[in-house]
């Protein structure tokens, strides 16, 4: 072969000798230019085809390749809402929303890059193993929680291991720095921010948010590079502002707390109102709860007691009873009533006084809490006045200030009363009422018998009551009433220093499933301060005292005392006690 | 005044193509800029790492250029020729050589050096058209006459195409086998030998890509890369997508999505879509009308000297356009979809120090060529004068 080609080479340098060769430079020329201009044309149909592509890409398919763009890299992201503070009447917060941060992770992106999750090993909020486990699990779909509510440096340290597939979400968790002792009133909400109990529930539409939407562009990391617009703006929830005065709260959960303790009660509540304008300004029970770690927390604790819960309310409603003889003119406050001899006998029952009191005006009736005095008003009177006025205090309704679960309470009506049924309505057996409600009925009394609906937002014009008892019979009967505070009385204990103090004691058995038990009570205690110028109300119930103790006048009524005290003190109630009238405060005794 | 001008006969003729390589090689620096930062912040801790990089590499580029400009005489290149092509082979065997050649995705390319990386096809590529040039001035005549003078280059043209494909770098393939056919084509060989060959050598390399089943699947995604957008049109749908958004004028110099790891190689072989996504469709028509002008000038010049019978110097400055005119072509074609994807770098844009160096060096050679022979043109007249 090479040889071949040796010879051919060699022919073809003889025929550069021939004569034909003269035209050949012009030939060859004329052939260079031709196929230059051949290349530089397909050079430039080269070009042409780029030009033509870019104007394809850049702007005929712009639209198409935009849109792939954006579906790649366009998220909507959600703007959390804040949520709305609560508040007590002068601002303090109650519940609060703090920011975290909740981890979530895409499965489909994280299980592209296994090799990559040892990257969390010993992360203490979230592993290796945990991640495998949950990503595994789910391997289709797109979004699952990894981590809720953390802290930001913990979030943070999960994030720096750059595990693709794991991305922030902002969201704010609730937090109550007042802890147990607004917890009942306050309530809580769930992990998604949403109200459960309380406060938190009774308003969630208020306290709620609408979170907003925003849209961004995503890097392959996920990490948020360019807002890009809002779309929705995130509205956050409105405050919140209740009536409770926090100082009054945390004197009444102390006090409660420790009285509960002592006596080794099953429970209590305790309510303060404020008898002008119906404001709730403290409301709290035993057991509690700390709002702010709920794990392994007994449901019974998360109930409100003072709205849930019925007990009777036994020798409280004798005021009521006494209001009703006197407002239907079958006595008045001159009047004397014979009690003796100290029982009397309904329909084969025998009521019975704890002690045989003899012929006994008005004021001592309540004083000493004579059931046979009660009785026989009872009687006398036509038996649909009593309930009807009882109604008219509010018992069997519902207060109207929307606390979830709360009971309207129990007062029967009847087409015909017996005997003994109206006998033992005088002293506050066969209704159940709910503490708050029989605040609310003291409150009519401390407010010239008017009353006003309870709230538990703050009010700040007194609303217009409505009346259920003549001005003077209230006053009357407050005044009555602050005999039962004296050394005569059933409830010395509740004496406070400073202020006249009227009140009503009562000790009633509990209902069980076999009737009423023996042994088990209530002890109770609603009283108004000052009695010159009733402005709080406040009633305390211990449940099932079993520390041997058990008349209201014992277990509830210094508690009472307490918690005015702390009370009239914190609202600065100027005192309207003469020196020396209450001298017999500090002693010992009381019953019902 | 002599030594004036003295400098003047000296300095590059041609300073528009000077010029336009050094707007490109700027435009370049900016582009490898702002594609690698994010990229180079998240994998290397430090934002700047690529552009610094891509800078000391222009710089060592401009005097690689300039040095060979002043010091490297055309003949001297001629006489050498055999010693290029023996070069191109050795730098191709040695890559292939374990513990030299250095693996990356899969293709062994690069060569580690005392530290220094190099793209040994890139050398190779320059160092054969060099030793073609030369063939094509000694055996000019029976080039146009015989079979055999054609064979020889190609057979060589071959060898080389082996042992790239060994690494594989399937794009210098491509690259190198336009270059070498175009310089035969105007080295005057006849049409239809020519045409033989062509069909040949297309039939060769499509039996290449069908050998091998990831490339048939690289040829099918480059079609219709939407059918498998998340395999093995990722890639390419990323960068189409880059183009799409760019429009106009594009989102801003810097304000690249694309670039943003959705793109990968963004600074390298990509750099082009985030330049179209950047600056949009007036940038992308900039830079497809600097190659155009810059390969033009090259191949005005080339066919002046062949005419003029230069044919050393001509098919030289022909080569060298051939390598950047198809490298440029295939890397805009990867990008925009029209041509199936391959590693291939855009001369002067893209990162990498061997392919920034070795196309300034071809760029001085040229400036040379056109110095040189005007020159001796100027000293013909100037001695006839007298």
């Amino acid at each position: 072969m090479k040889g071949a080609s040796r010879e051919k080479l060699k022919r073809t340098a003889a025929q550069r000798t021939s004569p034909q060769r003269v035209s050949a430079p012009r030939d060859e020329a004329k052939v260079l230019t031709l196929r230059f201009r051949f290349l530089l044309g397909l050079w430039a149909l080269c070009a042409g085809v780029l030009i033509w592509r870019a104007v394809e890409l850049q702007v005929v398919e712009h639209d198409f390749l935009a849109r792939q763009g954006d579906m790649r890299n366009l998220r909507v992201e959600p703007l959390a809402a804040h949520r709305g503070l609560i508040t007590d009447r002068d601002g303090r917060p109650l519940a609060v929303s703090t920011p975290v941060i909740t981890l979530w992770v895409n499965p489909r992106e994280a299980l592209e890059s296994r090799e990559l999750w040892s990257r969390l090993q010993n992360n203490r909020v979230l592993d290796a193993k945990t991640l495998a486990r949950k990503v595994t699990s789910y391997p289709d779909r797109e979004f699952i929680y990894l981590a809720r509510h953390l802290a930001p440096e913990e979030a943070q340290a999960v994030l720096d291991a750059k595990v693709p597939g794991i991305y922030p979400l902002t969201e704010y968790r609730r937090y109550y720095p007042a802890g147990e002792v607004a917890a009942h009133v306050v309530g809580f909400t769930n992990i998604d921010d949403e109200g459960q109990e309380g406060i938190e529930l009774a308003f969630n539409d208020v306290l709620q948010g609408h979170p907003g939407r925003k849209k961004v562009v995503r890097d392959l990391l996920g990490r948020v590079i360019q807002d890009i617009e809002i779309l929705d703006d995130a509205q956050p929830g409105n405050d919140v502002r209740l009536s409770i005065d926090l100082r009054a709260q945390y004197v009444a959960y102390r006090e409660l707390l420790a009285a509960v303790n002592r006596d080794r009660a099953k429970g209590g509540s305790v309510v303060v109102l404020d008898a002008k304008t119906g404001e709730i300004l403290a409301m709290v029970n035993q057991p509690a709860y700390n709002p702010n770690n709920r794990t392994g927390v007994n449901v019974a604790s998360l109930r409100n007691r003072a709205v849930t819960d019925l007990f009777e309310p036994g020798s409280t409603v004798k005021p009521f009873t006494i209001a009703a003889a006197l407002e239907s003119g079958l006595v008045s406050a001159s009047s004397r009533i014979d009690t003796r001899p100290g029982t009397i006998r309904v329909a084969n029952k025998t009521i019975r006084d704890h002690r045989n009191y003899g012929v006994i005006d008005i004021t001592t009736v309540l004083a000493k809490s004579s059931n046979v005095a009660t009785t026989k008003l009872a009687l006398a009177m036509d038996p649909q006045v009593l309930p009807a006025l009882f109604d008219q205090f509010g018992f069997g309704h519902a207060t109207g200030v929307k606390f979830p679960g709360e009971s309207a309470g129990l007062l029967p009506f009847r087409a015909k009363w017996r005997d003994i049924e109206k006998a033992t309505l005088s002293y506050g057996y066969g209704l159940s009422v709910t503490a708050l409600q029989l605040a609310q009925a003291y409150a009519v009394l401390a407010n010239d018998g008017m009353r006003v609906p309870l709230s538990l937002q703050r009010v700040e014009n007194a609303p217009q009551g409505q009346k259920v008892i003549n001005a003077a019979t209230a006053k009357n009967l407050v005044h009555m009433l602050e005999e039962v505070v004296s050394v005569e009385g059933t409830a010395r204990a509740a004496a406070v220093s400073g202020y006249e103090i009227a009140g009503k004691t009562g000790t009633v058995h509990k209902v069980t499933s076999g009737g009423y038990a023996e042994d088990r009570y209530f002890g109770l205690f609603a009283g108004i301060a000052p009695a010159n110028d009733p402005q709080i109300v406040a009633v305390v119930v211990i449940d099932d005292p079993q520390g041997g103790a058990y008349y209201g006048g014992l277990v509830a009524a210094p508690v009472f005392s307490k918690i005015m005290t702390g009370v009239l003190r914190a609202l600065q109630i100027t005192p309207d006690a003469n020196p020396g009238v209450i001298a017999g405060g500090k002693t010992e005794g009381g019953r019902t | 005044m002599q030594l004036k001008q003295f400098a003047l006969m000296r300095a590059p003729r041609d300073m528009w193509l000077l010029f336009a390589v050094l707007g490109l090689s700027v435009l370049g620096l900016v582009m490898v800029t702002s594609a690698s930062l994010q990229i180079a912040e998240t994998r290397l801790g430090s934002p700047s790492y690529f552009a610094l990089r891509h800078g000391i590499y222009l710089t060592m580029a401009i005097f690689a250029g300039t040095a060979t400009y002043v010091l490297v005489p055309l003949a001297l290149l001629e006489k050498l020729r055999h010693v290029a092509l023996m070069a191109a082979f050795v730098v191709l065997v040695l890559v292939l050589m374990p513990g030299i050649g250095r693996e990356v995705n899969g293709s062994q390319r690069w060569i580690s050096f005392a530290g220094v990386t190099v793209q040994p096809s890139e050398i190779a590529k320059m160092a054969f058209v060099i030793y073609l040039a030369g063939y094509i001035r000694q055996w000019q005549e029976p080039l146009k006459q015989t079979w055999g003078a054609f064979m020889k280059p190609l057979g060589l043209l071959a060898a080389l195409t082996f042992l790239l494909l060994l690494e594989p770098d399937f794009g210098a393939v491509v690259v190198l086998s336009m270059t070498a056919m175009g310089m035969l084509f105007m080295a005057g060989v006849p049409s239809k030998r020519y045409l033989l060959v062509v069909l040949v050598g297309v039939v060769l390399a499509g039996l290449v890509a069908v050998a091998q089943p990831y490339r048939v699947a690289r040829l099918m995604s480059f079609i219709d890369p939407w059918a498998d957008q998340f395999g093995s049109g990722y890639q390419l749908t990323q960068s189409l997508i880059a183009f799409g958004r760019g429009h106009w004028f594009g989102v801003g110099l810097g304000n690249s999505v694309q670039k943003l790891f959705y793109l990968p190689e963004a600074h390298t072989d990509f750099v082009y879509a985030v330049m179209a996504e950047e600056l949009g469709l007036a940038g992308n028509l900039v830079l497809i009308g600097l190659f155009s002008f810059i390969c033009y000038r090259i191949f005005k010049l080339a066919v002046g000297l062949l005419e003029e019978g230069k044919i050393f110097s001509g098919q030289m400055v022909l080569g060298f356009g051939m390598i950047i005119a198809a490298q440029a072509f295939i890397n805009m074609g990867v990008n925009m979809g029209v041509l199936p994807t391959k590693g291939l770098t855009l001369p002067f844009v893209s990162y990498g120090g061997s392919s920034l160096i070795i196309c300034s060096v071809m760029i001085a050679l040229v400036l040379r060529a056109e110095r040189d022979e005007s020159l001796m043109t100027v000293n013909k007249v100037k001695r006839r004068l007298p």
